[in-house]
């Protein structure tokens, strides 16, 4: 609201400039000319001039943050990245800049001593317009506040691209860029889920943020349907480090390239679909497949991975009520796993999660709103694995369940305030007591 | 890397080289290695043998070198007397050490280790964690294989040459002797020291080319490349020997593909105290007061004062380990039953391993005064247990280890 009233300021002392300017004109007669003398006037319509080029650059300003500051909102604005953010091609200039951060402080509850707290993400954007059809979009990371080698921060270039508009609905993309698939991976600025961290499923399963580099076309039809397709890097599965606990956390995310000198001899075919012709509602699918030897690992040539997931998101009114299902699959994985046999992490073969969220926007006055939510999440980062002889195939991980439920208490546009407590069934997982900040600008 | 290792047309250059550079020639040698694979592999995925499987004219003069007896005191022991490579260039004879000498009856202090997949073992270091790391010898001692060939040619036990002066003026009457100055330069024997650099240079180039010392040929090699399968007993036992809560070997051993998908060496290069039981065949330990104490001496001497480290001995590539009995450092066992029997019930039956004090218990890690005995490993598995607890592996579990064992043998025809 803020904003507004910002704007209306800004409009008004428009308004007056160009009153002045007006009567300024009207009143330039031979004999005030008389007076004045031809250099102080023009000097005074200079003036003026710069005067309204600063209020209309205030404006386009204001306009542009009234428009990020609509996207950051957590319910609804399904499918708006933050690279939306940047200002449109009305701005005044063609650089944008934008980004998001967080802070959190998390305390289990059964060992005190293993409480942190974490500037877990600072993220600054450039955009950059080169045209009315084509533009760059990019996102630097820094982890976890300090990176070096006995850091334990990390620096990473979470999205750069070109994207460029082949129709009015068409848009084609190349370079660094999210995956489509979720309801996080696009829209992962603290300000645009609940609770302090983003939720296992899409972290686990989904490995949000997830981006790939290739080339992508993204359609959107008048009746509300967005699709993408595209082509891109995918996994390296020699990446695989049995010794190691990543693969169990998170099979994906521990295979992961990130376009960092990224193998590429295995691209990836991903798609997406998503409805939003209904207002408040979001509903999609997405699959992405490939191989994932990236000729690493002769045991592994066969190996292809393949992600599909759904989801849908309902904001009726003040109610936000999400659900998401997610499965893996990781084939041919059965001769590189028996070579790792009594190793703690072997491949799986399939991986799946779920989740039903649910939120109840209880205040929204003025600049202040506060959204109770609670959300149950069930995910196996190793429900099945190739079987081996000798008796020697792993024990399958037992389904993690966890609660989770707090509140979202926004009171500035682009800023959010978080509260959860999380609850471990059948996890070795301490339940704990999450706190949490984060915007997005 | 291994084709550029330097020849005549660099002679000039080492011949300023004094002896006080060797270490770090060793390590950017051996890093240059590391950098090109360093290995040959038939069933991994390694580099091909440099120069096509030709040696290079420094590694032939090498290997020749390495077969010399006339290069030893008494004209009749040369580096494979010891170095035998039907056992994996491990120790010939089946005592717990060999034997030199002017009448080749003077026993070693240690058990000879074998030179087989050594190329890519860095110099010795402290890790950023203070881990003793890397070296040649049992204790590390030696920053390179050249550095290494040092010992073998001048202790009185082995080759007992008196000085590299003694090994200079054989290798000046050796049949090889001119395709030593044409390589090295016709003035290279006016020079000891650099000429027996050189020598050592050609036996660290022998070592590093000839694909007999890394042929990467065992099943288990072939078995990570997808040509053979291991037996249901063998895949047991590799699943306890990678399990941390049973085996626990490959937490020292490791058996995966290294980066770059390289095969596994079997060795972290790390220093480990066993605690393994006094060997009292050995002549040395016939004086109560005698301790070989690995990293902290008394061969090695730079670090005597790092008490912590005493009884620390290199854990070595276990890589035909079928071959190369007896083992440890003091060669105190000699099957890999009883290898790998020690290893789960050290400290669940002691009395199996170390000789009945007098007061009626068994004195643990009796080859180590009394000073230094908390210094063995108890903390890790399979040796983190106590009397009356189960053994890590059952005597099934333990012969699966020695049958995956089995399978590092170089060799096996897929």
């Amino acid at each position: 609201m803020s904003c507004v009233s910002s704007k209306q300021r800004a409009l008004s002392r428009l308004r007056i400039s160009f009153a002045v300017l007006a009567a300024l004109s009207a009143t330039a007669t031979p004999s005030l000319a008389a007076a004045a003398t031809q250099a102080e006037l023009e000097a005074k319509v200079q003036s003026l001039a710069e005067q309204l080029a600063a209020l209309q650059a205030e404006l386009a300003q204001m306009k542009a943050q009234q428009g990020a500051n609509s996207s950051s909102a957590p319910a609804g604005a399904p499918a708006v990245t933050s690279a939306t953010a940047a200002p449109s091609s009305g701005s005044a200039s063609p650089l944008s800049f934008f980004g998001y951060g967080e802070l959190n402080y998390s305390q289990p509850r059964d060992n005190t001593a293993d409480t942190t707290a974490d500037l877990a993400r600072f993220v600054l954007g450039v955009g950059y317009r080169f045209d009315d059809r084509t533009r760059l979009v990019s996102e630097v990371e820094l982890e976890h506040a300090v990176s070096s080698s006995e850091d334990p921060g990390e620096v990473e270039v979470e999205q750069a691209y070109i994207e460029h508009q082949l129709t009015n609905s068409i848009f084609a993309k190349a370079g660094l860029f999210l995956i489509p698939t979720g309801l996080l991976n696009e829209n992962h600025e603290p300000t645009r889920y609940y609770g302090v961290f983003r939720n296992f499923v899409e972290t686990a399963i989904i490995p949000t943020t997830w981006r790939e580099g290739g080339l992508a076309i993204q359609g959107n039809s008048e009746i509300g349907l967005r699709w993408d397709a595209g082509v891109s890097t995918g996994f390296d599965l020699s990446k695989w480090d049995a010794t190691a606990t990543e693969g169990q956390e998170s099979p994906l995310g521990s295979i992961h390239q990130e376009l960092a000198l990224a193998h590429g001899k295995d691209l990836s075919v991903f798609g997406a679909l998503n409805y939003t012709g209904v207002p408040g509602l979001r509903v999609g699918a997405s699959v992405f497949t490939g191989g994932a030897s990236q000729g690493g690992e002769e045991l592994l040539s066969d190996a292809h991975i393949t992600l599909w997931e759904g989801h849908v998101r309902w904001t009726p009114g003040a109610f936000d009520v999400s659900g998401l299902y997610a499965r893996g699959h990781i084939s041919n994985t059965r001769s590189f796993n028996s070579t790792k046999v009594g190793n703690p992490t072997l491949i799986p073969e399939n991986f799946f999660g779920w989740y039903l969220q649910g939120a109840y926007r209880l205040l929204d006055h003025g600049r202040y709103n506060f959204s109770p939510f609670v959300r149950y999440e069930r995910f196996n980062t190793a429900s099945d694995y190739a079987a081996l002889p000798a008796g020697l195939t792993p024990d399958t991980l037992a389904d993690q369940k966890v609660w989770t439920t707090g509140f979202n208490l926004g009171f500035a546009p682009g800023v959010v305030l978080k509260a959860d407590y999380q609850w471990f069934r059948d996890s070795a997982l301490s339940d704990r007591f999450d706190l949490g900040i984060g915007y997005q600008f | 890397m291994l084709g550029s290792i330097p020849s005549a047309a660099s002679r000039s250059l080492r011949a300023r080289i004094s002896i006080f550079f060797l270490p770090i020639i060793g390590l950017l040698a051996l890093l240059g290695l590391a950098g090109c694979g360093g290995s040959d592999s038939s069933a991994g995925s390694s580099t091909p043998a440099a120069n096509g499987g030709q040696l290079s004219a420094m590694a032939q003069i090498g290997e020749k070198i390495f077969h010399d007896a006339s290069l030893s005191g008494n004209g009749q022991m040369s580096c494979a007397t010891c170095h035998d490579a039907q056992r994996a260039f491990a120790q010939a004879n089946p005592e717990a050490v060999a034997f030199g000498g002017p009448g080749l009856d003077q026993a070693g202090l240690r058990n000879t280790p074998s030179l087989k997949y050594l190329s890519e073992t860095p110099a010795f270091f402290f890790d950023a964690e203070g881990t003793p790391t890397g070296g040649f010898n049992r204790d590390g001692r030696a920053n390179s294989l050249a550095e290494q060939a040092i010992r073998p040619f001048l202790t009185a036990f082995e080759m007992d040459n008196a000085s590299a002066e003694e090994v200079v003026n054989k290798l000046r009457n050796a049949r090889y002797a001119a395709e030593f100055r044409k390589l090295f330069g016709e003035q290279v024997f006016n020079d000891t020291d650099q000429a027996f650099l050189d020598a050592r240079l050609a036996l660290q180039a022998y070592q590093r080319e000839d694909t007999d010392f890394y042929p990467f040929t065992s099943k288990y090699d072939y078995f990570l490349s997808g040509k053979a399968q291991l037996t249901d007993q063998e895949l047991r036992g590799l699943a306890l020997f990678n399990n941390p809560q049973k085996g626990n070997c490959a937490g020292c051993h490791p058996s995966g593909r290294r980066e770059g998908g390289k095969p596994p060496l079997f060795t972290d290069f790390t220093y480990d105290n066993l605690g393994v039981p006094r060997n009292t065949t050995i002549d040395a330990n016939n004086d109560p007061d005698y301790f070989d104490l690995g990293l902290c001496g008394p061969p090695r001497l730079d670090l005597a004062d790092r008490s912590d480290l005493c009884g620390a001995f290199k854990v070595p590539t276990l890589r035909n380990i079928a071959l190369t009995a007896p083992y440890f450092h003091n060669g105190k066992f000699q099957t890999l039953q009883e290898v790998v029997r020690f290893y789960v019930r050290r400290d669940t039956n002691p009395e199996e391993w170390y000789p009945i004090g007098t007061n009626g218990l068994p004195d643990k890690f009796n080859d180590l005064p009394d000073q230094y005995k908390s210094n063995v490993n108890v903390t890790e598995v399979p040796y983190n247990r106590h009397e009356g607890d189960a053994p890590a592996l059952s005597a099934s579990e333990i012969d699966d280890v020695v049958a995956f064992l089995n399978t590092l043998t170089d060799g096996y025809q897929p």
